[in-house]
């Protein structure tokens, strides 16, 4: 466990100093696998299959934010549509602006989750769609799972259309506009997951903000539970034909991928869970600190010793000539030391901190002292 | 001389300012009456348009039913009924927008509150300090 918090703790670190340059990454590789996906599955139109033109959207997707990804992803399938048939074209244009009118000013920064729905859809993972939002996102995130859910399908039924479209006329515009309305509409399957990932994300979401220990594990097993149950009951009501083993298998690869996310989102350590009352002037204060999971990098001295000479001060870093002594401290454990409420449970959470930072052994670093004001200390770049 | 204090407050402020305060300032420099007003209007003016998309996708699937029957059939009616379904749908969205925008409104001005307190506190840090 102690391997995998470095880790952690190493990730944040990079993470932390090249920010700049990652997210940019994050984001064109993500454009690009969302661009080529759509090529891929849909094709209609061969000027845009060409990979400088996906390269060029998804270095444009790098730099500006997420909501254009969201634009030029609508843009991408739309052109698809249009070189398919204009009249498939006009429905996705209407869906895709009832959507944005109605549903995308309740979670209009959630953009990344309507783009990650449809593709993990298709990637034969959406399981981990309504656990993964319920953990990490608000209630009104519901609105976006939907969102991507019928996207989803609004392609789904273009690309299942599609042999027969191409088969009808061009005065045929009625038939093929209906066609396509009344597939979407009657698309059980498609209200069956709405409904089940919808209600999965809010139960996920209020389990996890309970106050009992393990509230997380206990959300994403009872999330996969209730999401499972909810697409069975769909399934015998509605015959959806949806395949029991693939919901089972995909659940718990959901909760496996919803474990991940925990250890990096929500790391801690009930075993040293503190109960406290205090009080001010307005409130009497009831509160549980729960201490995050965190062991410091160990880090590398040097240490350089020239001609020996007397006179080393206690402080450790010497610029006496002859001996340089480069001691460096390894990143005290700094997780919410500076919210630690100033009472008797300061002192026990900083006995408790102080325990884990001498874990770090191995390195030359001063002897901690139980009078060092290790909060006030700051390790500059 | 640097105040530690000072520093702590100044840089929980502006971490705040840049994340969620972004958001919760220009809530709060509406009046409660005036931000729900302007967001219900927005979102009737959405929903009107979504009607008529809506209403236009049902003639469009409908066209030549409704062409058959134009003449034969009560247009009054017909008009009530759109209507009906107009006024149900503009309104349910409406009144969801005011519910949502209502308590949008409360938590962005609470957590105002906390930090209009903290820049309260930063004004009497730097008085004590001169």
């Amino acid at each position: 466990m102690t391997v995998l918090l470095e880790m952690k703790e190493r990730i944040k670190l990079i993470y932390s100093k090249s920010e700049a340059f990652i997210v940019p990454a994050i984001k064109f590789l993500l454009a690009f696998i969302v661009f080529n996906t759509l090529n891929g599955r849909m094709g209609y139109m061969t000027r845009i299959t060409d990979m400088k033109i996906v390269l060029i959207a998804a270095l444009a997707c790098s730099f500006l934010p997420l909501g254009l990804m969201v634009l030029m992803a609508a843009v991408f399938s739309l052109m698809h549509m249009y070189a398919l048939s204009m009249e498939v074209a006009l429905v996705g244009l209407c869906m895709y602006l009832v959507m944005y009118l109605l549903f995308f000013r309740f979670s209009p920064k959630d953009s990344l989750v309507v783009v990650l729905t449809p593709l993990l859809f298709s990637l034969k993972i959406p399981y981990v769609v309504p656990i993964a939002v319920g953990l990490l996102c608000g209630p009104s995130s519901l609105v976006s799972v939907g969102c991507g859910i019928a996207v989803f399908y609004l392609l789904r039924t273009v690309i299942d259309s599609a042999p027969n479209i191409r088969t009808m006329g061009e005065d045929e515009i009625l038939e093929k506009v209906r066609m396509m309305v009344e597939s979407i509409l009657g698309n059980k399957a498609m209200l069956v997951m709405i409904a089940a990932f919808a209600i999965t994300v809010l139960a996920v979401y209020l389990i996890r903000r309970m106050s009992v220990d393990y509230s997380w594990t206990i959300a994403m097993v009872a999330g996969a539970m209730i999401n499972v149950v909810l697409l069975l009951i769909g399934d015998l009501l509605y015959d959806v034909n949806l395949s029991v083993g693939s919901v089972l298998l995909g659940s718990l690869l959901a909760i496996v991928v919803a474990k991940v996310v925990e250890f990096f989102r929500f790391c801690v350590d009930y075993s040293r869970t503190e109960k406290v009352q205090f009080e001010d002037d307005e409130y009497y204060y009831y509160v549980k600190a729960v201490p995050k999971m965190a062991v410091a990098v160990p880090t590398k001295t040097v240490k350089r010793i020239n001609t020996p000479r007397s006179g080393e001060t206690r402080s450790g870093a010497s610029r006496q000539s002859g001996r340089s002594v480069d001691v460096e401290r390894t990143a005290p454990d700094r997780s919410g030391s500076r919210n630690v409420p100033r009472n008797g449970a300061g002192a026990q959470n900083r006995e408790a901190r102080k325990g884990q930072r001498s874990m770090t052994v191995g390195k030359a670093e001063r002897p901690q002292e139980p009078d060092d004001n290790l909060e006030g200390y700051e390790e500059w770049p | 001389m640097l105040s530690e204090e000072r520093i702590i407050l100044m840089t929980r402020m502006a971490s705040y300012e840049q994340g969620e305060g972004k958001k919760n300032v220009r809530i709060g420099n509406y009046f409660r009456s005036d931000y729900i007003a302007l967001q219900t209007l927005k979102a009737i003016v959405c929903a009107i348009l979504v009607f008529g998309i809506l209403f236009g996708l049902y003639v469009l699937c409908n066209f030549e039913d409704l062409m058959e029957n134009l003449y034969k059939m009560d247009l009054l009616a017909f008009a009530k009924e759109v209507l009906t379904y107009f006024v149900a749908m503009v309104g349910g969205y409406a009144v969801l927008v005011y519910i949502v925008c209502t308590w949008r409104y409360a938590s962005a001005k609470k957590s105002l509150k906390c930090y209009y307190h903290n820049l309260k506190k930063l004004n009497s840090l730097y008085q004590d300090g001169q």
